[in-house]
């Protein structure tokens, strides 16, 4: 599941410091997606799954950046990358096959 | 306090008192802690277990009424799963020789690995609890499906709550194993120098860690259930019961590789030190373990083909479940070529490993067999079921659990167990074993269905049999205990070494000193299992 | 026994040692605590989507009862607690103990803020009879009782998460005053703000389920 090269790299990392102007910018963005996904829920009330499928992917699209610059994931070691990608591939695997079972039956 | 540890003053000695265990900080300690629990509640379930063969020494009602059987096997499913076998490899001996094998003197978070304990404790005490008030413990099973669970009257919200708190216990001594494994090896041990031991624990503790939340929630909707009357999982009232059934097995069939991983673990640490040899297929070994518990999480579906799942989702299931054969067949495997050739020293601790081997290799083809939807459908929930899941379990799991014993007593308590009695012990349980739960497959075969405690007349033979196998096992087991703690009281002392081993819990003094190592604990090079004297037909 | 007093009696302590601050590992089991609860809240999430797949027509009706714009607010209370938590990180990473203090302490504020809207809109839903067991919620079809019983229990699982974690920055703080957090040893200050923000992540997704998707 990992290769040495991460494990090593364990070991000589940097912490980050964020910058205020990043951490700033971070937060702008994520207000700019809520009134993006707030904008078209109450403009296309009749898109349905649309809008489905839309507010899931712009909540994960907010995911990753609170992930990827508050929880500093992008400044951690692979492995930190890995890992996560590994639970989130697990978790939506279940959610597939729960849902595949209901759409089959 | 003013000891200044001397070499020889171990784990035992450094402190002394009821407090000095009960909130110690120190692995080893805590691994005991929960070997004398998880025994103890061993001993209480394997005798719900006795019971419930006698009731069925004939048709009709013997001993119990059937709601008593009921709850006895609920009682004896929820004790055997959540309070000894998840717990018992990872919590005792994890705990005790995870950081010896790394070279470390504890696990990464102490204070967590002793919550941990406490948590088990509690989870314990709710789920004991459950027999002292209302109308006794659950009548469910221990699968707690519902409907039935949300409407039974019976203290299935206590029990489930047990199940919960044992969860968190179990997931936080993953977490401690994850980070110690990363962290604490000794310098030069990479991850492919590690024990293969600390392979096993470190998938289990990934499956700990991802799939006990899972089961978590559900519990607690089936309580939120039973509060407030909301129809989450009873059909009456809108709910689906099918998706408690995901649900639950989406933790529960990982679960499983819970209990045989770090019993393959031991089986891979003991294999070589008695064959003197460098184990054959240390990389596909390790990788396997992970195999294992990655392809785990996909299969929980086999569970459920009878339950008004769907066609195609049914034979997704069955299909990718084939495929946990693969790494387990690799290490089964493994293992054989790795005697093959070696110069055997035929001790208990051995025995028990190859009893897994044979015990499990029963429980995993029977598996394929149940992993078949075609199969499944004629021998679901009879006794075939019953008998496959005590081979992995019992004869898997908890045969291994019982070599790790006899592998390692000598290194906890510094003492040796007579030999001539833990083999004829040894030989009692695996002859008890086999005959309780042979004939299970068998009667399974003929349509005898479980959880019932009465059953056709036709089927009495075969049940008699099983019922004198539990004898058998039983004074196998009492044998075996006797004798390991006559060992402890009066046992001559054991070397550091005794089975020659060349893992690093070996190097240091038995009992090991409190901080495990009083000199930098040496790697051996060339591998974990490169025995220096071994005739070295094959390298990795 | 204490760690120092562990360590303290015996001669030769090994270089990995289990009893040394590491904060790495600190860091690396925060993380894995984070997976477990993700995982908790992902059982629920595959709930709401089966129910949601079974009762589509009952739960976007459902949905029109919840109140877009309180949802909106606490989203935008939640998003700047974890701006000012972030920014606490950094503060006392430059070494500006002070102001790292109120940071922290304007994020447990905004805790504060997102519990009392909370309070109101389910203040609301009592007031409409919508809770499990009430009149109105018992005369609903089945599918919209689900939706407004994973209303419930996802939005008060949270909340209580809102709370843990405004304890836990709470004694955070206390431990930056006593100099136990610092400069060179922010471990606990950097979870909790990881647990903080994993808060966030989580009502990221339950804001569209419940109040966006129409
Ligand atoms: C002394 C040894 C044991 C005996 C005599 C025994 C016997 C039994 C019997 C008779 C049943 C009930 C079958 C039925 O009516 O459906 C049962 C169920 C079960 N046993 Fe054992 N067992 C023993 C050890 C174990 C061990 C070591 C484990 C696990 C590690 C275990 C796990 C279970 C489970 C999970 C069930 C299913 C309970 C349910 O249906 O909800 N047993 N056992
Ligand atoms: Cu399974």
């Amino acid at each position: 599941m990992k290769n040495k090269e991460n494990i090593t790299s364990e070991n000589h990392e940097q912490e980050h410091v964020s910058s205020y102007s990043e951490l700033f910018g971070t937060w702008a963005a994520l207000i700019i997606l809520t009134g993006m996904t707030v904008f078209i829920s109450i403009s296309g009330a009749n898109l349905r799954t649309l809008t489905i499928a839309t507010a899931l992917l712009i909540a994960s699209v907010k995911a990753l950046v609170v992930g990827f610059y508050f929880m500093h994931l992008k400044f951690e070691t692979r492995l930190y990358r890995i890992m996560i990608i590994i639970v989130m591939a697990l978790f939506t695997f279940f959610l597939i096959m729960v849902i595949l079972d209901y759409l089959t039956r | 306090m003013t000891v200044a540890a001397l070499p020889q003053t171990n784990f035992f000695q450094i402190k002394k008192g009821i407090f000095s265990w009960l909130f110690t900080l120190d692995h080893k300690r805590i691994g005991l802690m929960y070997l004398y629990s998880v025994g103890l509640f061993f001993l209480v379930a394997a005798g719900l277990g006795v019971a419930m063969r006698l009731e069925l020494l004939n048709p009709g009602r013997d001993i119990m009424s059937p709601q008593t059987y009921n709850q006895v096997f609920t009682l004896h499913g929820v004790i055997m799963i959540f309070l000894f076998i998840i717990p018992s490899i990872p919590a005792v001996f994890g705990n005790f020789f995870l950081p010896l094998m790394l070279g470390t003197d504890d696990v990464a978070f102490p204070k967590i690995n002793l919550l941990s304990y406490w948590l088990y404790v509690l989870g314990a005490l709710f789920a004991l609890s459950t027999l002292m008030y209302g109308s006794g413990p659950a009548d469910t099973g221990w699968t707690f499906y519902a409907p039935y669970s949300v409407k039974t009257g019976t203290n299935v919200t206590m029990a489930v709550l047990a199940a919960f708190i044992l969860g968190f216990s179990s997931i936080l001594t993953g977490l401690n194993f994850i980070v110690t494994i990363h962290r604490l090896r000794t310098p030069g041990m990479g991850f492919n120098q590690m024990p293969l031991f600390a392979w096993s624990l470190y998938a289990t503790s990934w499956i700990q860690l991802l799939a006990t939340p899972v089961i978590g929630i559900t519990l607690l909707m089936i309580v939120a259930e039973r509060v407030f009357g909301i129809g989450l999982f009873d059909p009456a009232i809108g709910g689906d019961p099918i998706l408690y059934q995901h649900l639950f097995w989406i933790y529960s069939h990982p679960a499983v590789y819970i209990m045989a991983l770090p019993a393959m673990g031991i089986v891979s640490e003991i294999i070589p030190t008695f064959a003197q040899r460098t184990i054959f297929g240390y990389k596909a070994i390790a990788y396997s373990s992970m195999a294992i518990a990655f392809v785990g999480y996909f299969v929980w579906g086999h569970h459920m083909f009878t339950s008004g799942m769907s066609g195609p989702a049914a034979i997704i299931f069955s299909i990718l479940t084939f495929f946990v054969a693969i790494p387990t067949a690799i290490k089964v495997f493994n293992w054989v070529a790795t005697l093959y050739k070696g110069s055997i020293n035929i001790q208990v601790p051995l025995l028990f490993a190859l009893a897994f081997i044979f015990n499990f290799m029963i429980g995993g083809l029977t598996g394929l067999v149940l992993g078949a939807v075609a199969a499944d459908i004629h021998v679901h929930d009879t006794y075939f079921v019953v008998g496959h899941f005590h081979y992995v379990m019992f004869g898997g799991a908890g045969f291994a659990f019982f070599g790790a014993l006899h592998y390692w007593f000598p290194k906890i308590w510094g003492r040796m167990y007579n030999m001539r009695m833990a083999n004829i012990a040894f030989t009692i349980l695996f002859i008890g074993f086999n005959m309780l739960y042979f004939p299970m497959l068998i009667l399974g075969l003929e349509g005898m269905p479980r959880r019932y405690y009465d059953y056709l007349p036709e089927f009495h033979t075969l049940n008699v049999v099983s019922t004198v196998g539990s004898w058998v096992l039983a004074t196998g087991l009492l044998l075996m205990i006797g004798n390991l703690i006559a060992g402890y009281l009066k046992g001559k002392a054991a070397s550091a070494n005794p089975w020659n081993g060349i893992t690093l819990e070996w190097q240091t003094s038995s009992p090991p000193p409190l901080h495990n190592f009083d000199k930098m604990p040496e790697l051996t090079k060339g591998g974990p299992y490169n025995f220096p004297n071994a005739k070295s037909t094959h390298k990795k | 026994m204490t760690k120092t007093d562990l360590t303290m009696n015996h001669a030769f302590v090994l270089p990995n040692s289990g009893h040394k601050f590491d904060a790495k590992a600190s860091k690396m089991g925060m993380w894995l605590f984070l997976y477990t609860e993700l995982l908790l809240f992902g059982g629920l999430f595959i709930v709401y989507m089966a129910y949601r797949y079974l009762n589509q027509n009952a739960f976007l009706l459902a949905s029109f009862e919840l109140n877009v714009w309180m949802g909106t607010i606490n989203t935008i209370v939640l998003l700047t607690s974890s701006l000012t938590i972030a920014m606490s990180i950094t503060a006392l990473q430059k070494g500006d103990t002070r102001l790292s203090i109120i940071l922290a302490f304007s994020t447990i504020l905004a805790a504060l803020v997102f519990l009392v809207i909370k309070y109101f809109e389910w203040g609301a839903k009592f007031e409409h009879g919508l809770f499990p067991g009430m009149d109105h919620y018992n005369s609903l079809p089945y599918g919209e009782r689900l939706y407004f019983y994973l209303y419930f229990f996802m939005t008060g699982l949270h909340a209580l998460h809102v709370i843990v974690g405004g304890i836990f920055i709470g004694v955070v703080i206390r431990l930056i005053r006593k100099g136990r957090i610092n400069k060179n040893r922010i471990s606990l200050l950097e979870n909790s703000g990881l647990y903080w923000h994993l808060v966030d992540v989580i009502w990221i997704y339950l804001f569209p389920l419940f109040y966006l998707i129409h």
